[in-house]
């Protein structure tokens, strides 16, 4: 029998960095391609959103015209959400789930790099409207028949749309597959630590709603330019079927961007006090809980339409206040007597908890449809998906930056620029958004680029538009501090947190194939295993050769 | 805290105007009372844990490694679920108030929206059409339940009056008979605020309208202005005393009549023919006040200013020969 000896390919031949990056199937540097390009549309979609504030600081018209402010508030819709925090997390998801799990890479490389690429190409194709007399103005939800007046802006924004979904939907498969058939050995699904959980339901959510919006996208587009009659009364179309394609797909989108960010501060909370995460397993069935009934609510966003069942829709709504109860009980549960370090990864966790705690009590006020019929497209709606996207993801983005930056280039961030980032950021951020509420109740609407001296909103408004800007000038000792870091920052050695999970038992960074070795997996808990055992107070180790042989039994039974 | 809070008038809507309104509010200050304890207790909790817990420098030590406690996530599992189901239950009783249609509405006005306007058509077949430079009024009566029927002409739109604490969509269906239909009784008279909540395209913002609540009488003349081509009159605050006169076959119905003095009243002045009537007061060859001119069948109330006492005539312009009366100013 011969034996064939393997030369890494990477050392075969040598290419420029350009090159390198550009032609990369490496999880790693993907992911960091990822999370590069969701931060650059970030700031773009954040330079709207001060357009936005600017706007509205006072009533008038100063600054921009309405049709130049309708492309604004539906490019910041849809970039942000499409384009940076749903990319974002995907990027940490590619960078650090197959770390996670003890694996050398994603199940398909190419398909990896693929569904990158698609996501600049698809982003550019969205904004180019700008250059074509002008972007898409209907709203980041698109509603027919407003579609059916749309220039060519609106045809970019929906094949834009269509391709970063198919990015989306085979980043979905990848994970999926990496998840179920690249796990290390030992690792059991109830093994896995929880952002790779969040991350599993999340791809699942992901294939099962984006080809429903994929499938909308395309029937709009044949509306638009080929005499469809889907969605345009005009012609026999139903406007209200489009709200029904997009919110199938539009509200497990909501858990989509919420769920890996829940998964981020579940792995930042345990390592920082020190403790398991209580309650995994309940975590886990309350994340599959939410991936479920997401399908369920999606007319609540349609209560004034009058053209839904509304005691089903704010029933199964209201129901997710349950998984979602259960695991703000286990964050608060995983708190208590720990011993909290409160660096800045850490801050931002506990800045997640403390405003997505907002979103979600006002999102279960507004499944209540008399109120809703108040609240609907006012404000106050602005304000509940702001404290769910923004307090809440991407609060997690920024733990998610600080926490496993030194894993991904060897060095730790500054800790005291990034607390004067934090205080800045959530400060800026509440002062921004809470006023919202108010303006909401008091009546007033969305998406108006202009508003009456005599309704009393400016001082509201006025105090919204500084804290944007607060929010805007946090990024600056976020900016300082990455570039600080890569010239000077504190080497970070392979595991400057006392982490929990696998990604902390290679190298900052990892090598191409991540890991020479793998310790023994016996819980979702390795490298705290290793050092610690249990935590109890007595090592048992002949525990751990029963358990590790039960487990590699109970595992070829699951897969 | 709470009560601080509430009176403050922070994080309340408008004080409603409607009956259901009402209902709407009711509910929302239950919601709002479990969200603040919701708040408290979780954020409570948070700084709680952050000041108590806090690692001491230099502190290796683990602390117990708690991994659950079924009965505990039992009990935490119960306590959504019990504030779900009580909001879930509040909120279709009172659905169901904010729902319910009457039999006989006082008024049944069809709403149609439009880029970017609005356009109100009364039962009576008279409609009002707004500009941006002239958003139009929405008179409805107060007191009596109002039915509108909400229709879009493009573009969905929605129909949003913040101190009604109601909104509903217009929305163009291609079968006309699924349109929306909303239902309140205002309990209150005056002017409120509406614009368009749903975005509709360029000009959404200023999609405004305004609703002019009136007592029986004053709507009925206003929708009468409103036909008549007339500015309805401003409204009524409150008429202390009303006098009321009839226009048939070229003839008054009365011939005298007799009010306070330095006290404003009104005339509600009934035109029962298709000819054009009015009601003037003069003093020998002085105007003292001009009413506008009912050119249809139908009702005005006019707001006669305060008169000092004396003896005074009231006559119609159009036929001051035919049509004549005394009005006594009395002490």
């Amino acid at each position: 029998m011969a034996t064939t000896t393997l030369e890494p390919q990477a050392s075969a031949y040598r290419r420029s960095w350009v090159i390198d990056w550009l032609t990369t199937v490496d999880h790693k540097k993907i992911g960091i391609l990822y999370i590069v390009n969701s931060f650059l549309f970030f700031f773009a979609a954040g330079i709207l959103a001060l357009v936005i504030r600017s706007e509205l600081a006072v009533p008038g018209l100063q600054f921009v015209d309405q049709s130049t402010y309708n492309q604004a508030f539906t490019m910041h819709g849809t970039i942000m959400l499409f384009l940076f925090i749903i990319p974002a997390l995907s990027g940490f998801g590619n960078y650090i789930v197959p770390l996670q799990l003890g694996a050398p890479d994603m199940a398909f490389p190419r398909i990896n790099a693929l569904s990158f690429w698609l996501l600049p190409l698809g982003g550019g194709l969205i904004f180019s409207g700008y250059l074509f007399g002008g972007a898409a103005a209907e709203g980041w939800t698109g509603y027919a028949p407003l579609t059916q007046q749309g220039g060519v802006g609106t045809d970019l924004w929906i094949i834009g749309l269509t391709l970063v979904g198919t990015a989306s939907i085979l980043g979905a498969v990848n994970f999926i597959a990496t998840i179920f058939k690249m796990r290390a050995p030992g690792m059991t699904l109830f093994r896995m630590p929880i952002f790779v959980w969040t991350v599993l339901v999340t791809a699942v959510l992901i294939l099962l709603a984006t080809p429903v919006l994929a499938a909308g996208l395309i029937a709009l587009f044949i509306d638009r330019n080929y005499g469809g009659s889907f969605f345009d009364p005009s012609v026999g179309g139903n406007p209200v079927l489009w709200q029904h394609i997009f919110w199938f797909f539009g509200h497990p989108e909501v858990y989509i961007v919420i769920l890996p960010a829940m998964g981020v501060v579940s792995e930042i909370l345990p390592v920082f006090s020190r403790k398991p995460l209580f309650g995994y397993r309940a975590f886990v069935f309350a994340t599959i809980a939410i991936g479920l009934l997401s399908f369920s609510v999606w007319a609540h966003h349609m209560f004034t339409t009058g053209a839904v069942f509304l005691p089903f829709f704010s029933f199964m709504t209201a129901l997710i206040a349950i998984p979602t109860g259960i695991k703000m009980f286990n964050w608060l549960a995983t708190l208590w007597r720990g011993k909290l370090l409160l660096n800045t990864p850490m801050l931002f966790a506990l800045g997640f908890l403390s405003m997505f705690l907002i979103g979600g009590i006002s999102g279960v006020m507004l499944a209540s449809p008399p109120i809703d019929f108040h609240m609907q497209d006012t404000y106050f709606v602005v304000a509940h998906l702001h404290y769910v996207f923004f307090g809440g993801s991407v609060f997690g983005v920024f733990a998610a930056t600080y926490y496993w930056f030194p894993k991904m280039f060897g060095r730790k961030l500054n800790d005291r620029l990034g607390k004067v980032h934090f205080w800045m950021h959530f400060i800026g951020f509440n002062l921004a958004f809470f006023p919202m509420h108010q303006l909401g109740l008091s009546g007033m609407p969305r998406r108006v680029s202009d508003y009456s001296a005599d309704t009393g909103w400016t001082i509201l408004n006025f105090a919204s538009t500084i804290g944007a800007f607060l929010i805007a000038l946090s990024v600056i000792p976020f900016l300082i501090n990455v570039i600080a870091t890569f010239i000077n920052g504190e080497p970070a050695g392979d595991d400057p947190w006392e982490g929990n999970t696998l990604e902390w038992a290679t190298t900052s960074p990892p090598p191409p194939y991540n890991f020479d070795t793998l310790p023994p997996i016996h819980s979702e808990r390795p490298l705290f295993f290793l050092t610690h055992g249990h935590g109890h107070s007595a090592e048992r180790p002949s525990d751990l050769e029963e358990t590790d042989e039960d487990d590699v039994e109970r595992r070829d039974g699951i897969v | 805290m709470l009560i601080v809070f509430l009176l403050a008038g922070c994080l309340l809507p408008p004080e409603p105007k409607t009956d259901a309104g009402r209902d709407v509010f009711n509910l929302y200050i239950i919601v709002l009372v479990l969200a603040a304890i919701v708040f408290v207790a979780v954020e409570g909790f948070i700084l709680y844990a952050v000041v108590r817990y806090r690692r001491k420098p230099g502190d290796e030590t683990l602390p117990e490694q708690l991994h659950g406690n079924t009965t505990v996530e039992i009990i935490w599992t119960l306590i959504p679920t019990v504030i779900v189901f009580i909001l879930f239950g509040f909120s279709m009783v009172t659905l169901a108030e904010v729902e319910a249609r009457s039999e006989e509405p006082g008024a049944t006005i069809q709403v149609d929206g439009f880029q970017w306007q609005w356009r109100f058509t009364y039962e009576e077949g008279v409609s009002e059409t707004g500009t941006l430079d002239e958003p139009p009024t929405l008179y409805v009566p107060v007191g009596e339940p109002v039915r509108l029927i909400l229709s879009s002409e493009d573009v969905n739109h929605a129909f949003f009056v913040p101190e009604f604490l109601i909104k509903r969509d217009l929305i163009r269906y291609a079968d006309d008979s699924k349109d929306n239909e909303i239902e309140f009784t205002v309990t209150e008279a005056g002017t409120y605020a509406g614009q368009c909540a749903e975005f509709c395209g360029t000009s959404h913002a200023e999609m405004t309208f305004t609703v002019e609540a009136l007592p029986r009488a004053d709507y009925d003349a206003a929708i009468a202005g409103i036909a008549s081509g007339e500015t309805p009159p401003p409204t009524t605050a409150e008429c202390e005393v009303t006098v009321e006169i009839k226009a048939d076959n070229t003839q008054f119905d009365i011939d005298e009549f007799e009010v306070p003095a330095e006290t404003a009243f009104c005339i509600e002045f009934e035109n029962l023919e298709a000819v054009p009537h009015n009601v003037s007061i003069y003093d020998g060859g002085t105007n003292l006040f001009e009413g506008a001119f009912v050119n249809e069948p139908g009702t005005i109330t006019y707001e006669v200013p305060a008169l000092p006492a004396g003896d005074y005539t009231f006559i119609c312009d159009a036929h001051p020969i035919d049509m004549v009366g005394d009005v006594t100013v009395t002490e």
